[in-house]
């Protein structure tokens, strides 16, 4: 089984991060606070509580070098915690919104940060020295809806969002004084800020869970109609490629190397898409295995058979205790899993990381055991 | 159970399942507020197309989706007046009475006969299946309420009469 830890914090969790050396995870109970929790002994100990935005917090991420995090709210806010002796201390974030943020992110460098919002707006935010705070720069009047999920290209230029209006776009993040120019190998930092690179308008539904693949070559996201699209040389001519899946919605993505991505969503079970030698995506199997519930060892092979089929049945019948066991036994999470995290350093292969749902676990899965998934 | 009800109901099911993949979604109209965009309408960009589902022209079932909410509006059977009146007071009874079942709508839609109204915030609490099995359960139900109801009705009425009656014998 690729599960290798379950963890119940809450009853329901919106998002997670984790600390860089993965000692300690930062969660979000679906109200106001951010609790931050420490293995201590094989226990995991609250440790602090960040108490300061005054509506549900929508995202959270721990940057790896800086050791900063940076929380997104519904209050319209967004604020960086520095931990200074023992205490987080907070510093403001004049995003400048007038909706919820919804999303945020850090770039590769860490020296900006991205929040996607209601505002049908994006927010660049970078640090100004001499003013001591965060300055956000808006993308403004280019999203038709609400921006669901944000994501940065590796080269820490390009931004990758996706939103309600149901199409994925790719924006230019150079600002200047911020990004250096030496990073002008490719065409990216000649683009000014804000400039559209490129508009995917290929779902006929709300996309979610926006990433690029650790090279930056190929770029994954989801609609809400079961899809998943991957598109590869993003610029002025891009190439598609989209997968159906039988299953409900999914709600994020993660390459966990360039040519493997598990999904996560609705269906409370992580799903894994591979690309196999031309290039063509498809979808391999579920992680984590919803078994059938046999009682069989006790009864013969052909009876625990039947059993299975009438178990397997029992999924869509009608109301009895038998629906619910067989629809959440197996599967790990038994709500919606809104987010998924690398864990481990950032580096070509991903072989551990957690899922988040609203069922307010955190599970850690490792894909060392899954053999047939490493061949890939 | 008669083969298309369980059709029917089979059907309301499935559709339930798909249907019921709602997230936290604030408001894009107004600021701090967050609200069943199928109750709103205000941007038709975050509703899904509503499913309609007949048994027949009587019995109907209207699903409509959002982003974060989902109403299910539900029409039952009312085959002469006596079931016509039956109905309205015993789901007047029931929508008056909405906070206690949670997911039901104090007024049904127009043209329906009880409505149910179902948020993110229900899914977070509540376990989807059994959620649909509830609505479920309570559309199998309805119908045998009101033709026990009818039943009763008519029983008293008759008991009523006879005793009635008597005094001229």
């Amino acid at each position: 089984m690729a599960v290798i830890a379950v963890h119940q914090f809450a009853q329901c969790i919106t998002c997670h991060a984790w600390s860089p050396d993965q000692s300690m995870v930062a969660f979000c109970p679906n109200n106001n606070e951010v609790h931050i929790y420490r293995l201590v002994e094989d226990k995991w100990e609250k440790v602090h509580v960040l108490e300061k935005h005054d509506q549900v917090i929508s995202g959270i991420d721990w940057s790896a070098r800086s050791n900063r995090i940076v929380t997104a709210s519904h209050d319209r806010n967004s604020y960086v915690w520095n931990l200074e002796g023992s205490e987080w201390v907070p510093t403001l974030v004049i995003l400048r919104l007038n909706r919820a943020a919804l999303c945020v992110q850090w770039s590769p460098k860490e020296n900006k940060f991205a929040v996607g919002s209601g505002a049908k707006t994006v927010c660049i935010c970078y640090y100004e020295q001499e003013n001591n705070w965060w300055v956000s720069k808006l993308i403004r009047k280019r999203h038709d809806s609400s921006v669901t999920s944000v994501s940065w290209h590796p080269n820490n230029i390009l931004l990758a969002t996706t939103s309600t209006d149901g199409k994925c776009r790719v924006f230019s993040t150079f600002i200047k004084g911020v990004d250096a120019k030496d990073s002008k190998k490719g065409t990216s930092s000649d683009l000014k800020f804000g400039e559209l690179i490129v508009q995917l308008d290929l779902s006929s539904s709300w996309t979610f869970g926006v990433k690029w693949s650790p090279s930056g070559n190929t770029l994954a996201y989801v609609g809400h109609n079961s899809m998943i699209y991957f598109v590869d040389d993003v610029g002025p001519s891009p190439l598609a490629q989209n997968v159906v899946f039988r299953d409900l919605p999914l709600r994020d993505v993660l390459f966990v190397s360039e040519k493997t991505v598990i999904g996560v969503g609705f269906d409370c079970n992580p799903m894994v898409f591979a690309a196999d030698e031309r290039g063509v995506w498809g979808f391999i199997r579920y992680l984590g295995e919803r078994k059938t519930v046999s009682s069989g060892s006790t009864y013969g092979s052909q009876f625990s058979e039947a059993f299975g089929k009438f178990y397997g049945q029992s999924k869509h019948g009608v109301s009895n205790d038998a629906v619910e066991t067989s629809k959440t036994r197996g599967a790990v999470h038994d709500n919606c899993i809104n987010s998924i995290i690398p864990l481990g350093q950032h580096g070509i292969l991903t072989r551990r990381f957690s899922t988040s749902g609203l069922d307010g676990r955190i599970v850690l899965w490792d894909l060392e055991n899954e053999q047939d998934l490493l061949e890939l | 159970m008669g083969s298309t009800l369980r059709l029917y109901l089979t059907c309301i099911r499935n559709t339930l399942d798909a249907a019921m993949c709602l997230q936290n979604f604030p408001c894009q109209e107004v600021e701090r507020h967050n609200k069943p965009e199928v109750e709103l309408k205000t941007s038709p960009e975050l509703l899904l197309n509503p499913v309609l589902i007949c048994r027949n022209e009587a019995e109907k079932c209207l699903i409509e989706t959002s982003i974060n909410s989902l109403r299910i509006s539900l029409k039952v059977k009312q085959a002469d007046e006596l079931e016509n009146i039956l109905t309205k007071k015993f789901l007047r009874f029931l929508s008056m009475r909405a906070e206690a079942f949670q997911v039901l709508r104090r007024k049904p839609v127009q043209g329906y006969d009880i409505s149910f109204l179902i948020t993110n915030y229900h899914c977070e609490e509540m376990q989807k299946q059994k959620l649909i099995d509830f609505i479920v359960q309570f559309m199998e139900d309805i119908d045998k309420e009101i033709s026990e109801l009818k039943m009763s009705v008519n029983t008293r009425g008759r008991l009523v009469a006879t005793e009635f009656l008597k005094q001229f014998i």
